[in-house]
């Protein structure tokens, strides 16, 4: 029993400290701005908001050490298992799960009004555990088709259930997170090359059937019904048009980003000040985004550039942190996990930022460690967890004694 | 591959990644860069474009005073109920908010006893169109719902007590159409664009009001409101005091004013009291009058319109009337100073003054004989003055008359006022088609004919005749300078005035004057009454009088429409007034009713 703990305080001793720190540093600056955003809200429901992101926090860092101290090269006999039970719970969300906006997202536990969970957060890291694994076997050699071909379909079958959600935005942070991982893991340049052209020509697919119509001077209805080829929503394919008319509707569908946009430019060099940030006190910037996914625009507005290149600069120092543990260390399914993990991060933080600042359509993507959401906080932290994990478990004499 | 390659392609692969996040990163630094520090600006104006409404506050109007500092127009307090919208907002659909604010406005209903009129639409109209601005849901509120609504309202959120001005004249309808009215302005041009709210101020529509606009209306100030984005008023960001506009002293005697009205017996009619010593005006009234509040309901403002008496009409500036007899000192000195006459020309008068084949009737049926100027002036002897004028020739009357002012706008401040018609050969051929006859020279040398006068220009020419020749601009504006504006100094010579005024000395004093009915015991004056005829046999009475005898100060001329004659009709309403005059300023004593008591007690 003492001997347990003191190899536990061993092996905390030999974490890596400056990702804790980061991490830390980030979770206070998202309780931070969680209360700003909410506390002028007239909706009285909304105030206690960052009371709730407390409570998520320190769950969340509950999951990042338990992971940390979890060996997780035990993942490799489970991880099938995992990507299995977070599939059963895609599937499950469908049939069961409450109707928020028009998607079936969450599953309640404890009744309507308790606790919801977010399958596809869950199967998000189930996927890159089991993609890590797969990955890194022996004999795995992706120039080979039928290796290929399974690794997509390992990632497909998620996609899939999630965009019968529907959830776009979830589905699409996948692809990237998979391609790198796969192109770590040694995919051809081949392979790159065609699935990177298959990507683009994708996208120019579904901007063509947006705007090659009205550009060519075809009518209403037959503009209407090419666009419905992009595979998108109505939403989605104003967003998008929102995106290269921002003039167009202002005040209707173009209002987020607008709105996003004035809430960053105006904050300026040193920003107006913690709980001074018009754009969001005056409910310009929606009170229902503000604390979730335009929680940046508050930082932005609120710090101004120097707040939000700093919290930039945080990002990638976990991110650097994150490649730094997978150069070192040894295991080949750490050292995906780790690339897993990061480029996961990675596509949260450039897309939400990108589309915060209107540098990309919106999408409604979470910032992590940031934006209010339990979800998608226990499972960040769970991700970093495993960071630390391999990190810890790196040191040569360790990994061999 | 072996493993170790294998971990090192990898590794490879790791750090080229890491390179292409950075770069991605670094994009969007760059961005955040050209954002917030280069364009920052730009984004800062959307935001202040959309968040703050710019609201403009009137500027308080300045008082108006007599020349004994009455305030004649004042701006008192108005209470009202404002409520503030955006204390009562409800989530959701706006017409919850309607809803508080209506529920609201039924709570507070028992206090002051009565729904506001308007109820839903008008919440629904604020909401719509103003809702940074507090609503008002009862304006005018009296002392006791005040008291009892300053303790209510604490009770309930959003709703306070606001105050706002409004003109009010604390004497009702006196010197109505001196002091004029005022209504809501045009808002002002270029100036509209600017605010979101513009709050008018008053605007002076008639009288004072109106003329000295300039001076009494202050300068508008301005709010900042940031509103959130549904709207409602946030907080007051920033503000410029309006600057209140500037005092106007009158030099109106209120006390003067309050008994030349009343002697007017709100009958048509119109007087002006002059100081004949530098032309302020003391009083000028014009009867009838009209209630200023009741321009404010459209039903009464109708009946105003629709009165056969004209309530609207400035008499007293814009009334044009032959001036009759009062007229006939004018001609005498013309015949005096151009020598036609002297004081001891004897003309006769056999009831009638022959010229060509029309008779001009003298008012004595059996004429009065022989008789000199003075007499004549006493007696107002139409055949006498008939056969001066053309004696003196019209030419020299025109030109007299001319400098004097008639014809002229004597120059008051007021707006509106008529030049009247001193009319000429070539008038006459322009619009009757016809020369000058002598019939013409007749008609006007006893103040009939087309000659039209105000009764201003009348107070003016009686001052002139009380301080020997002096045409001072009458004047309303008090600017604190004794001397008057002196437009034109007569060059009449002191024995010309002291026939003249000699005649007009006698009759009021005089046993059987025209105007002997106008006599106060313990003063003398000089006086001349008018009556003057117009379309079927009516007639307008005048009388004009100055008072003491020497060194008048008082100049006073007074026209009562469709009367019987000056020296029935006006002359007992001008002693009422001059005998109250002059108690108020000392120079007889308070109502001593026995005229015979009063000589012993001066002894």
């Amino acid at each position: 029993m003492n001997s347990a703990f003191i190899n536990i305080l061993k092996t905390i001793r030999r974490s890596n400290w400056m990702l804790t720190i980061m991490v830390v540093a980030l979770l206070f600056v998202s309780v931070m701005f969680v209360y700003s955003a909410c506390y002028v809200g007239e909706d009285r429901t909304m105030r206690p908001l960052y009371e709730r992101q407390i409570v998520w926090l320190v769950a969340g860092l509950a999951c990042y050490i338990t992971l940390a101290l979890y060996d997780f090269r035990h993942l490799k006999s489970i991880s099938w298992a995992i990507y299995g039970g977070s599939l059963a719970l895609l599937v499950l969300v469908l049939f069961i799960g409450s109707t928020i906006y028009g998607a079936k997202r969450w599953l309640m536990l404890f009744g309507p009004n308790g606790i919801g969970i977010q399958p596809s957060e869950i199967a998000k890291l189930s996927t890159i555990i089991l993609l890590a694994h797969q990955l890194s076997q022996s004999g795995r050699n992706l120039a080979r088709f039928r290796d290929l071909a399974m690794m997509g379909g390992l990632i497909l079958v998620p996609v899939g259930l999630i965009l019968m959600q529907p959830d776009l935005g979830t589905a699409i942070v996948f692809i990237p997170t998979a391609f790198i991982m796969m192109f770590v893991a040694g995919l051809p340049f081949k392979y790159l090359a065609v699935m990177s052209g298959t990507g683009i020509v994708m996208i120019a697919f579904v901007l063509s059937t947006l705007f090659l119509p009205a550009k060519l001077g075809a009518g209403e209805e037959t503009q209407a019904k090419i666009r419905n080829f992009s595979g998108l929503k109505t939403h989605q394919q104003e967003r998008i048009e929102v995106f290269f008319h921002p003039e167009k509707d202002p005040l209707g569908k173009g209002w987020n980003k607008r709105q996003s946009e004035i809430a960053v430019g105006s904050g300026g060099l040193k920003g107006k000040g913690f709980l001074k940030g018009t754009q969001n006190i005056l409910g310009f910037l929606p009170r229902t985004v503000a604390p979730t996914d335009f929680i940046y625009s508050v930082i932005a507005e609120e710090k101004g550039f120097v707040g939000s290149l700093s919290v930039l600069g945080l990002f990638f120092g976990v991110l650097t942190f994150g490649m730094l543990t997978a150069l070192r260390t040894r295991d080949a399914m750490g050292r995906l996990l780790c690339v897993g993990v990061v480029s996961l991060i990675f596509c949260h933080v450039f897309i939400n930022i990108a589309m915060t600042v209107g540098l990309m359509p919106i999408t409604g993507l979470p910032l992590p460690l940031l934006s209010y959401g339990g979800s998608f906080m226990i499972m960040m932290m769970s991700a970093l967890g495993i960071i630390q994990s391999v990190y810890i478990r790196s040191h040569k004499r360790d990994a061999y004694g | 591959m072996s493993e170790r390659d294998r971990a090192n392609i990898e590794r490879m692969r790791i750090r080229f990644v890491l390179l292409a996040m950075l770069i991605a990163f670094s994009f969007i630094g760059v961005n955040l860069w050209r954002i917030q520090v280069l364009d920052t600006s730009e984004y800062t104006s959307s935001l202040d474009k959309q968040s703050m409404r710019r609201v403009r506050l009137p500027g308080i109007r300045g008082r108006i005073f007599d020349r004994n500092g009455i305030c004649l127009a004042d701006n008192q307090p108005r209470y009202c109920l404002a409520i503030y919208t955006e204390e009562l907002r409800q989530p959701g659909k706006w017409s919850r908010t309607i809803d508080k604010v209506e529920d609201i406005i039924d709570e507070l209903a028992a206090v002051p006893g009565e729904l506001p009129q308007g109820g839903r639409n008008e919440i629904t109209q604020h909401i719509n169109r103003r809702l940074p601005l507090p609503f008002l849901a009862w304006r005018g509120l009296d002392e006791i719902a005040l008291a009892r609504l300053s303790e209510t309202a604490k009770v309930f959120p959003g709703v306070d007590i606001y105050v706002e001005p409004v003109r009010v004249y604390p004497h009702g309808d006196l010197a109505t159409h001196v002091l004029g009215y005022v209504g809501r302005a045009a808002p002002v041009k270029n100036e509209n664009d600017r605010y979101h709210y513009y709050l008018p101020e008053m605007e002076g529509k008639d009288g004072m009001e109106r003329a000295m606009d300039k001076l009494l209306r202050g300068k508008s100030g301005g709010r900042l409101i940031r509103v959130d984005a549904s709207g409602f008023k946030y907080k007051e960001t920033g503000e410029r005091e309006p600057i209140a506009g500037n005092d106007l002293h009158l030099t109106l005697d209120l006390n003067i004013q309050k008994i030349t009205e009343q002697v007017l017996e709100n009958q048509p009619a119109a007087a002006v009291v002059l100081n004949a010593r530098n032309g302020d005006v003391l009083a000028l009234a014009s009867a009838p009058t009209f209630n200023v509040e009741s321009i404010k309901s459209w039903k009464s403002w109708q009946k105003i319109l629709a009165n056969k008496d004209r309530p609207l009409i400035n008499r007293a500036i814009q009334g044009h009337y032959p001036p009759g007899s009062t007229f006939k000192p004018l001609v005498a000195i013309t015949g005096l100073e151009n020598k036609s006459i002297n004081e001891n020309t004897i003309l006769n008068c056999p009831g009638y003054y022959q010229v060509g084949n029309r008779k001009i009737k003298c008012w004595s049926k059996h004429g009065h004989g022989k008789l000199k100027l003075r007499k004549s002036i006493e007696q107002s002897c139409n055949p006498f003055f008939c056969h001066l004028g053309i004696l003196s020739g019209y030419d020299h009357i025109f030109h007299m008359a001319d400098s004097v002012g008639f014809g002229h706008r004597m120059g008051i401040e007021l707006q509106g006022e008529k030049a009247g018609l001193l009319p000429d050969n070539e008038w006459k051929r322009r619009v009757m088609h016809d020369s000058w006859r002598a019939g013409d020279t007749c008609n006007i040398s006893i103040g009939q004919g087309f000659l039209l006068v105000t009764p201003l220009q009348m107070a003016v020419f009686t001052a002139a005749l009380a301080n020997g020749g002096y045409i001072y601009r009458p004047r309303l504006v008090n600017n604190g300078i004794p001397n008057g504006d002196l437009v034109n100094r007569m060059a009449w010579s002191a024995k010309t005035m002291k026939i003249v005024r000699g005649g007009m000395y006698d009759v009021v004093q005089a046993e059987r004057g025209t105007g002997k009915r106008v006599k106060v015991d313990g003063v003398t004056m000089g006086a001349k009454t008018g009556t003057a005829q117009y379309g079927n046999g009516k007639k307008h009475a005048w009388m004009i009088l100055f008072a003491p005898f020497d060194n008048p100060r008082y100049a006073i001329a007074m026209v009562v429409e469709d009367a019987v004659s000056g020296g029935i009709t006006v002359a007992p309403r001008m002693k009422k007034l001059i005998r109250k005059i002059l108690v108020m300023d000392g120079t007889l004593q308070p109502e001593t009713e026995s005229p015979t008591f009063e000589e012993p007690a001066q002894g």
